[in-house]
């Protein structure tokens, strides 16, 4: 994955670069003045946002929370699977081998689509590397309030479509 | 011209004076307190653990980022911004929601790369929702991931249960999104030299 998405950014970059400068004005150094201005603004914080997803992830008691998430948990299953996803300041490696680790105790199905949908659409990471940086707190707080019951619709969507 | 290279001057200590304003140093105090949690909590060996980890995390990550944002600097300038508006104008119903949820989850790469695309969507005036929809839509639905990572550690069966179950949740997070009673200021940063907006 590291590898197609790196070859899909380093050829972007390239081909757009050749792009920009067949144009033959000042297109090639106005890109590459915005990628500076952007990564000024963005590099600072986004490293410390790192070492910081890095100690949060340690810290997640992973074999208390699966406790909670068993083919009996219900409903109540589907809202700590989701407030589990929330706290999951990581990339899709580390959060996918929790949900992994997690079937593997025994987290129901619908607990399961929760943590990973709470996961998609919380995860601190993205918000506090990426999304305040680059789009500012308003649109963070928009976004938030837009997904918040997601996990919840799709955990109870997962428990309806299973028990059949 | 003196009076152009003292205005530039002053935009990027502008940037720099915002780049290391109150935020980031919320941010390092937050990475302080975890640290010193986890050494407190789970010794030095946790520790030294996930020092390890975040340098070879940056490593890998610092580089990518770079690129995204050179990615992300020329699709600034080249792309026409004036007629990607005239289409987001056209598109506001469901339909640019639809069109968002598709856009988002093709769209390939990580956060580095997604992010700044983003940007760009609301630097052409796309609507709260379909600015909302296209990011939920590559967080629950990116097909590179779901290919990556989902299939293989989670099997299709439950792969394709969340994906049927996410394809709507973009559009409806883009449509509440709409219905939200507040004022949203977008924190984009306009181009450099007063270019075409």
């Amino acid at each position: 994955m590291n590898d197609l998405g790196a070859l899909i950014l380093y050829g972007g970059a390239l081909v757009l670069g050749v792009v920009a400068l067949a144009r033959r004005d000042a297109s090639f150094r106005r890109g590459l003045r915005r990628a500076l201005e952007q990564s000024i603004n963005l590099l600072p914080r986004m490293i410390f946002a790192l070492i910081a997803a890095g100690f949060i992830v340690k810290l997640i008691p992973t074999e208390v929370i699966v406790g909670y998430l068993g083919a009996e948990s219900g409903f109540k299953g589907i809202l700590i699977g989701s407030l589990t996803g929330l706290i999951v300041p990581s990339g899709p490696a580390v959060a996918f081998a929790i949900a992994a680790a997690f079937a593997l105790e025994g987290a129901s199905v619908p607990a399961l689509v929760s943590f990973l949908t709470g996961w998609s659409v919380f995860a601190a990471h993205r918000v506090l590397i990426f999304e305040i940086p680059l789009l500012g707190a308003h649109f963070v707080r928009l976004r938030m309030l837009s997904v918040t019951a997601l996990p919840i619709i799709a955990g109870t969507a997962a428990m309806l479509i299973t028990s059949f | 011209m003196s009076s152009d290279t003292s205005a530039e001057r002053e935009g990027w200590l502008e940037l720099l004076s915002k780049s290391f304003g109150r935020s980031f140093w919320l941010f390092v105090a937050v990475a302080a307190a975890t640290a010193g949690i986890c050494y407190a909590v789970l010794g030095p060996d946790a520790f030294a653990s996930v020092v390890e980890r975040n340098g070879d995390l940056m490593a890998d990550l610092l580089p990518r980022v770079a690129a995204a944002q050179v990615v992300a600097g020329f699709v600034w300038v080249l792309l026409p911004r004036d007629r990607m508006s005239q289409f987001m104008k056209n598109n506001r119903g469901k339909r640019g929601l639809v069109l968002a949820t598709l856009a988002g989850s093709v769209t390939p790469g990580g956060p580095a790369s997604a992010f700044p695309l983003l940007a760009i969507l609301a630097g052409t005036g796309a609507d709260r929702g379909i600015l909302v929809a296209y990011i939920t839509s590559w967080a629950l639905l990116g097909i590179q991931r779901i290919i990556v990572w989902d299939i293989p550690l989670m099997g299709i069966d439950f792969s394709m249960l969340r994906l049927l179950i996410g394809l709507p949740l973009p559009i409806i997070a883009g449509m509440v999104a709409r219905r939200l009673p507040f004022s949203v200021t977008l924190e984009i940063s306009p181009p450099p030299e007063g270019g075409p907006r």
